[in-house]
């Protein structure tokens, strides 16, 4: 029989852009991707998509994608075959293990690609070289969130699915640009909206969500934990909390109340007026059902982990978690930021937060790994950024999938700086990215169209990714070239043959993923993990009745506000704050090679008041030059009340670009750098 | 020798296919007839995908493939008609068939408006449609309102002003008034949609007028063009098809059906553009304001023909990368669809930002179509 699907096949996935997770049909015309068509039968999204989903498409089959492995040679890389490029990375990493041991070796891998990529690559770390130095790029947007999350409720996912802000009686939006950054995410508020639901945005910046809101908030950057405690003050003061839930349900009351007894009026850290404050936490408190929904404007700071707590802090004393309506959500960042954590590619637990440190978990690992009794290690691994500034000592060789440090971690000089001091380091991609200058192999793999596999979106829902078409030239699923490496060293239990072997193979070492089979991800309905067993239907709200901790318990904390570690000073006298733009995502590998987002956002620009424009003579679209004590970059001027004086917004996504000025200083909790506030000054480009 | 104007039902005389297939089966059999007699080189049809919630185009060359295509899926709400220019070049200049409900017909006419089809290499076939609904919208209301399992439906029908399911112990309709009032029911666009009986399609066909014997058993085929005519008495001919005239108690019914459905849709027009009359331009400002520029109601506006240059046009009113839109963005989508949106709801349907787009270009056009000559020639339907 005539394969009647030959000229026209409809293939549903999931996006490959933020965690939302919407899913889309991927349209093949006799093997080419010609284009996307709405999955309306998707829950998520319901077949509607914002600019990148409706074009994800375009940057799949174009000519300059990575089809061989490449090997540097006399400073130039060279085609070279498969065969010769396993055994060198196999050889190299091997020697240097052996030399040097497991602290010598860094492994990153990208939550942009499919979680069976990311389980094999900490599976591999893991059981060749016996290190914990893996980590995925959740380290530089909501590491905190895992961290604080965890602190708080004992999990450290989002608590309530996104379409759940349906049943709220207000929506509290705390550092999130939800209508650019998740924007079908954004969509629910603006359903929440039209039901007459109460929005407020808290942001120190107008953005298109603000612009949604019932109420906007503007408060000074940086200063979420001062806020928050004012608020909790005059919700304990007027005895709003939630006595019964803070009694039946809840820990460190007490610590929490002595410390916000400082916070009755800091106007001037916030600045906040102490009229809005009340009625804010007034109105936070009566709700019958409040959700919080934060993002990267509380986690990229030095504060994250606290300021993550801090939104905990809020939602236990008010008794905001644990049914429907309620919670408190991160809306994760990229596509799969959620299951490359929970795949275990992170320096201190296995898959599914399985700590490293319990000598169980290690023991049931070696067996299931077929490795020696006692060789995994109980070490905290180095993290994400920590690794780069290892480079050269001790980390000698390193192994990077599908990311792009040069553009996307902060300080990008230092990015560069260090990656040159590494003996051997390896890029696994499918474009070649401004850091592949850097690389010794580079290697080419699949991209979300051409593999099997699943995304876990922000909802903790496990989203199946279908493959369409081939990927280019030789190119390999990334998990295929994990294996291939494995068994080079001769290990076993590498032998995948399919994604969903890889998936099976987690599985079977993963108790709160058990059930989630690929069979019943078939339907986009598709399971939220927790779903411990076959017959489970899976949670999609968290901590019903008990929270997740050991002790059942959510705990508050009573937390200080601390500054950012770089303020504007004379020299510096202003705050740069960092997001991303709706038409684009990250480093624009994909999203600057599809036309109707190139002409949307071409290149960079930055956001300054029209007061400070007005003072320094600076026009509307006119090139400025902005300075950090780190770097400096070059960039057009977008005048605006968006943002206050004295204050800056650019987009992350450009090279040359923000990571040229941000600053490296850590979340001492998460080893989150502080990406969202750095201190930078302003000049006019002289005229020629 | 069937004859334009006539009204028939028609039923195929493959056993396995009636037992398949709904009502006699009369369309797939036309349409495998059409391919196996080569009167057509390919059918553009809709499959089902993951479930009876979720229709999917299949370009089917293989008679016997066909099969896949029959039954109704009310809950599928896909537009085929851009789908010939988009994505099947290879079937430029070729002989297509397709199924065709009023809105994927009205779109393959403004697309031959437009030079861009050929109608001379289309045979459609059309299907009575009283309106689909959206499937994430028809699972929440078989949960709420038939407190049913959706995953446990195994059929679903719109019959006598009802949305009946069928599942695993039993079968439940509910009124699609009172589902509507609800919240629920056909997209919105559907329930002012006045294009329910596709007669400039070639064949219109559907179960409405179907009495007696026949009931359940065969189709209903209204004949519409000299081409319907033709293919319909080949396949009698050639012994695939079976008809007889149409009872005439059967075509008032027909008539009927059709005479509720201007009703209702004229209720709903009532209700729409009366509330939107007074407060239009500020309604379309506050709505379009949360614009994110997916484009998607340009990509898929089945009217909506853009310049191959686009991105090389710099505009003076919208800015690149500026949110919200500028109003222009809009204003300019419908200013070029002003003649000829089709009501298809695409747009609507599609728009993360819930701005009710069908809405603001139906009743556009509704009162445009009252005062101008349209600029493409007067079209061959009205809605």
């Amino acid at each position: 029989m005539q394969d009647n699907s030959s000229t026209l096949k409809y293939v549903p996935t999931t996006c490959p852009y933020c965690g939302v997770g919407c899913g889309l049909n991927l349209v093949v015309s006799d093997g080419k991707l010609v284009g996307v068509e709405p999955y309306k039968r998707s829950p998520v999204n319901e077949g509607k998509l914002c600019p990148k989903g409706a074009s994800c498409w375009e940057s799949v089959q174009k000519p300059d994608r990575l089809t061989h492995p490449l090997i540097k040679k006399n400073d130039k890389f060279e085609k070279a075959s498969w065969d010769e490029a396993i055994t060198l990375v196999a050889k190299k990493f091997k020697e240097t293990s052996d030399k040097l041991g497991p602290r010598a070796l860094g492994f990153h891998t990208s939550c942009r690609t499919v979680n069976e990529d990311c389980y094999a690559l900490q599976k591999w770390a893991r059981v060749a070289f016996q290190t914990n130095n893996v980590d995925n790029c959740a380290r530089i947007c909501h590491g905190p969130s895992v961290a604080g999350l965890s602190l708080s409720f004992g999990s450290g996912a989002a608590t309530n699915p996104f379409e759940d802000v349906l049943n709220s009686d207000l929506i509290v939006m705390w550092g999130s640009n939800a209508v650019e950054a998740h924007p079908l995410a954004g969509r629910r508020v603006m359903q929440a909206k039209m039901k007459g639901i109460p929005i407020v945005v808290v942001d120190p910046r107008f953005s298109a969500t603000a612009r949604l809101a019932d109420k906007w908030i503007r408060f000074t950057p940086s200063t979420h934990i001062a806020l928050a405690n004012s608020m909790m003050y005059w919700i304990i003061k007027e005895g709003l909390e939630d006595k019964e839930y803070i009694k039946e349900r809840t820990k460190g009351f007490e610590d929490l109340k002595k410390t916000v007894e400082n916070y009755a009026d800091c106007e001037k850290i916030h600045g906040v007026p102490l009229e809005t404050v009340k009625t804010f936490a007034r109105q936070y408190a009566k709700a019958k059902n409040a959700v919080i929904i934060y993002c990267l404007g509380i986690t990229e700071l030095t504060t994250g982990t606290d300021n993550v707590r801090s939104m905990g802090n809020l939602a236990l004393l008010t008794g905001n978690v644990g049914r429907p309506g309620v919670g408190v959500n991160p809306l994760r960042g990229q596509n799969n930021v959620q299951g490359a954590c929970d795949m275990g590619a992170y320096p201190n637990v296995f898959s599914g937060y399985q700590a490293v440190a319990v000598a169980e978990n290690r023991a049931k690992m070696e067996k299931a790994w077929f490795m020696k009794e006692g060789s995994l290690p109980d070490w905290y691994g180095v993290t994400l950024t920590e690794q780069i500034t290892q480079c050269g000592d001790p980390i000698k060789a390193m192994y990077i999938l599908g990311l792009n440090p040069v553009v996307s971690y902060p300080d990008s000089n230092h990015v560069k700086r260090s990656l040159d001091k590494l003996d051997f380091l390896v890029i696994q991609d499918i474009y070649w990215t401004e850091s592949c200058e850097y690389a010794d192999v580079v290697l080419p793999g699949t991209c979300f169209a051409e593999k099997d596999g699943t995304f876990t979106s922000g909802e903790r829902r496990v989203n199946r990714v279908r493959k369409a078409v081939d990927g280019p030239g030789e190119s390999k699923y990334d998990w295929e070239i994990i294996g291939l490496l494995a068994k080079k060293m001769g290990l076993k239990g590498f032998d995948w043959k399919t994604a969903k072997d890889v998936w099976d193979d987690m599985r079977s070492v993963t108790p709160g993923q058990f059930g989630v089979t690929y069979e019943k991800m078939e339907k986009p309905e598709s399971v939220h993990w927790p779903c411990p067993t076959i017959e489970h239907p899976g949670t999609p709200i968290l901590h019903i009745g008990k929270f997740s901790a050991a002790d059942g318990k959510g705990t508050m904390f009573g937390l200080e506000y601390k500054q950012p570690a770089e303020v504007a000073d004379a020299q510096y006298p202003f705050t740069l704050m960092t997001g991303r733009v709706l038409f684009h995502y990250h480093t624009l590998t994909q999203t600057d090679r599809c036309a109707v987002l190139h002409y949307e956002v071409p290149e960079s620009y930055i956001q300054i008041n029209t007061e400070d424009a007005k003072s320094m003579g600076i026009l509307d679209g006119e090139k400025i030059k902005v300075k950090s004590r780190r770097g400096e970059t070059i960039t057009t001027a977008r005048v605006t009340d968006d943002v206050a004086p004295k204050v800056l917004f650019m987009a992350m996504h450009f090279a040359q670009g923000v990571n040229n000025l941000t600053n490296t200083a850590l979340d001492p909790l998460s080893k989150m750098p502080e990406l969202k506030h750095c201190a930078v000054s302003v000049e006019k480009i002289k005229e020629a | 020798m069937a004859k334009k104007g006539e009204m028939l039902y028609a039923w195929t005389n493959d056993a396995n296919l009636a037992k398949k297939a709904e009502c006699g089966g009369a369309v797939t059999e036309l349409l495998k007839y059409a391919l196996e007699s080569k009167t057509v080189d390919a059918v553009i049809a809709v499959t089902r995908g993951v479930d009876l919630y979720d229709a999917v185009p299949v370009i089917v060359t293989d008679p016997k493939a066909l099969d896949q295509c029959a039954g109704s899926l009310h809950c599928g709400t896909i537009l085929l008609s851009k789908l010939v220019t988009e994505y099947a070049p290879k079937l430029a200049g070729k002989k297509i068939g397709m199924v065709v409900k009023g809105c994927d017909m009205m779109g393959v006419l403004e697309l031959a408006k437009r030079k861009l089809v050929n109608l001379d290499n289309i045979v459609m076939i059309g299907v009575n449609c009283g309106g689909s609904v959206s499937p994430v919208t028809a699972r929440r209301m078989i949960t709420d309102k038939y407190g049913v399992d959706p995953n446990k439906v195994t059929k679903e029908e719109i019959d006598k002003g009802q949305f009946i399911i069928e599942y695993e112990g039993g079968h439940k309709g509910i009124s699609v008034d009172e589902l509507e009032e609800a919240g629920y029911g056909r997209r919105s666009n559907c329930r002012r949609c006045k294009v329910k009986i596709p007669r400039q399609a070639d064949l219109a066909c559907g179960n409405w007028g179907v009495i007696g014997d026949k009931a359940g058993k065969a189709t209903f085929v209204e004949i519409c063009s000299e081409k319907g005519a033709t293919l319909l008495s080949k396949a009698v001919a050639a012994k695939k098809l079976s008809t007889e005239p149409a009872n005439p108690k059967g075509i008032e019914i027909r008539a009927k059906v059709e005479g509720a459905m201007y009703k209702l849709g004229d209720k709903w027009r009532k209700h729409d553009f009366e509330a939107l009359a007074p407060v239009l331009w500020e309604t379309i400002a506050k709505e379009t304001s949360r614009c994110m520029k997916c484009y998607s109601c340009i990509d898929k506006c089945p009217v909506c023909v853009t310049l191959a240059d686009k991105f090389k046009q710099p505009s003076l009113m919208i800015r690149p990368g500026v949110l919200p839109a500028d109003q222009m963005f809009h204003l300019r989508r419908f200013a070029h669809i002003a003649d000829s949106c089709i009501n298809c709801g695409q747009c609507e349907e599609l728009c993360p930002s819930e701005i009710p787009l069908a809405l603001f270009s139906h009743a556009i056009r509704t009162e445009e179509d009252r005062l101008f000559e349209p600029k493409l020639g007067k079209s061959a339907y009205t809605n």
